[in-house]
């Protein structure tokens, strides 16, 4: 079954200059999508449609059959985003009032409140920081702690955008071992990414993107020869004629 | 990394945690007013009450005087203010300036009275979670018909977070222009300028940033409202503080 449908979506940001133009993809539920692209290629703005922040110019984007324009707080619900600056994500003042933040605009009762912020602190392994301001947690943490604010709002989807950035070797193994296991437990995951290195390993599918256009979409293993004239570094291994090993080995 | 101050909450299990946020707040309220109607043997029994609720709370003496470190270089200044004002019989008396009895009897009583303030200030502070300050001020705010109570305790929350986040950024970008060699340039105004525009653009980016990352999760103003319960335990301590109270004004 199809989860993500985007038909002809275009978009022009209110100075005209244009984000996307004439995307179409489907995404199959509980698959491991890379969305690839040097900076400015459209990445993040095609993400940000796929739960209503960003509407479209012209085209249409379906979440399980249901255009996202027609209930943006069920799009909202059933496409987790994770951001590239966690801190800017972070609202609460503690990790367990964070991670109750999104169950809390749902109107769940406390007791779902609870049990989800429960649930969600120990997917991410954070049980023991729930008292914890999350201004002092370490660079991993804070994209962990992210991230558990996303799953407690237990979507279908989970989309990262550039999850690895600005993180030290054992902040990227944590959020990479996180991202893989979330999809081994069903989730439809998306990343965005322009250094494939770490994750290319884990997915199952690579679309690249130039200049707000898909230009490239297919298996990892057939791509990885031609990302280069996109912008984008081929992994090493993938130079030297290897098979691209995973970080978590 | 920047902390807000020493007037942190610290998790906890003491009978003040258990306590709800809006009889620990009434209480902060019963014991500051009826602080100003004690005076010595009144005050003493009043700072034990509340060092031993915060030594049971808090668990270190060292930990409480750390936190107050600041605030008693500012009762030095109120007592000398008030030492060297008050007219009386004079104590010490230097070139036409006099300390005298009653000013050294008075200053101590004020200084006395903002410590009992403070340390309930601090017991209320560092065993409630901000969440729930939160919930009590949107409670509280609640039966104003035309303020909006849940905006207001979201924005009280924003801030609560987002200060130390400021102060890292306002640090990072001083350290970055003192790299540049901004420490030569004598003007203040110059150098506030330099510091300040960027400090406020990158706060709007961030509260941009946040306003989208708010809407990702939903944001409503019609959420789960705060859990907010009395049981019996807190009404037995309004009991014991309102005794409590009753016993200083009578003294």
């Amino acid at each position: 079954m199809n989860i993500i449908e985007i038909e002809n979506l275009s978009h022009i940001f209110a100075d005209g200059t244009l984000g996307l133009e004439n995307i179409n993809l489907t995404i199959r539920e509980g698959t491991f999508v890379i969305i690839a692209g040097q900076n400015g290629s459209g990445k993040t703005t095609l993400l940000k449609h796929l739960n209503g922040l960003l509407l479209p110019t012209t085209g249409t984007i379906r979440l399980a059959g249901r255009p996202v324009s027609e209930n943006l707080v069920k799009a909202r619900q059933t496409v987790g985003m994770v951001f590239q600056d966690a801190d800017s994500q972070i609202v609460g003042e503690t990790v367990c009032d964070d991670v109750a933040f999104g169950p809390e605009n749902l109107c769940l009762h406390r007791s779902e409140v609870k049990r989800r912020v429960f649930n969600s602190l120990k997917i991410v392994g954070m049980l023991d920081f729930k008292n914890q301001k999350p201004h002092l947690l370490s660079g991993g943490e804070k994209r962990r702690l992210a991230i558990a604010g996303i799953l407690a709002m237990e979507p279908a989807v989970l989309v990262f955008d550039e999850p690895f950035s600005s993180l030290d070797y054992p902040g990227v193994k944590q959020v990479l071992k996180q991202i893989v296991s979330l999809h081994r437990s069903g989730h439809t995951v998306l990343v965005a990414a322009h250094d494939l290195e770490k994750v290319i390993a884990h997915a199952d599918r690579l679309v690249i993107m130039k200049d707000g256009k898909v230009v490239k979409d297919g298996m990892p293993s057939q791509l990885l020869g031609e990302l280069e004239p996109f912008g984008i570094r081929e992994p090493c291994a993938s130079r030297l004629g290897m098979e691209v090993p995973s970080w978590l080995n | 990394m920047a902390e807000l101050s020493a007037f942190n909450f610290r998790p906890g299990s003491s009978i003040l945690h258990g306590l709800d946020v809006r009889f620990k707040l009434l209480f902060l309220v019963l014991i500051s007013v009826t602080s100003l109607k004690a005076y010595a043997v009144t005050l003493s029994v009043l700072t034990l009450v509340l060092v031993f609720a915060l030594l049971h709370a808090q668990g270190s003496l060292k930990s409480i005087l750390k936190a107050l470190r600041y605030f008693f270089v500012l009762l030095a200044f109120i007592f000398l203010a008030r030492a060297l004002s008050t007219p009386g019989s004079a104590v010490i008396e230097f070139k036409g300036v006099s300390i005298t009895r009653e000013g050294v009897y008075d200053g101590a009583m004020i200084c006395w009275r903002l410590v009992i303030v403070v340390l309930a200030g601090l017991a209320f502070v560092s065993t409630t979670r901000p969440s729930e300050i939160k919930a009590a001020v949107e409670w509280l705010l609640n039966p104003f018909p035309f303020i909006p109570s849940k905006r207001i305790a979201t924005m009280i929350s924003l801030v609560v977070r987002f200060i130390p986040v400021i102060f890292d950024q306002a640090r990072e970008t001083a350290d970055a222009q003192r790299a540049r060699g901004v420490e030569n340039r004598k003007n203040p105004v110059y150098r506030l300028k330099k510091l300040g525009i960027p400090l406020m653009r990158r706060t709007f980016e961030r509260a941009d940033k946040l306003a989208v990352a708010m809407e990702a999760r939903c944001y409503s103003e019609n959420r789960t409202d705060p859990g907010l319960c009395a049981r019996l335990r807190d009404w037995a301590a309004l009991f014991v503080v309102i005794c409590l109270c009753l016993f200083i004004i009578v003294w």
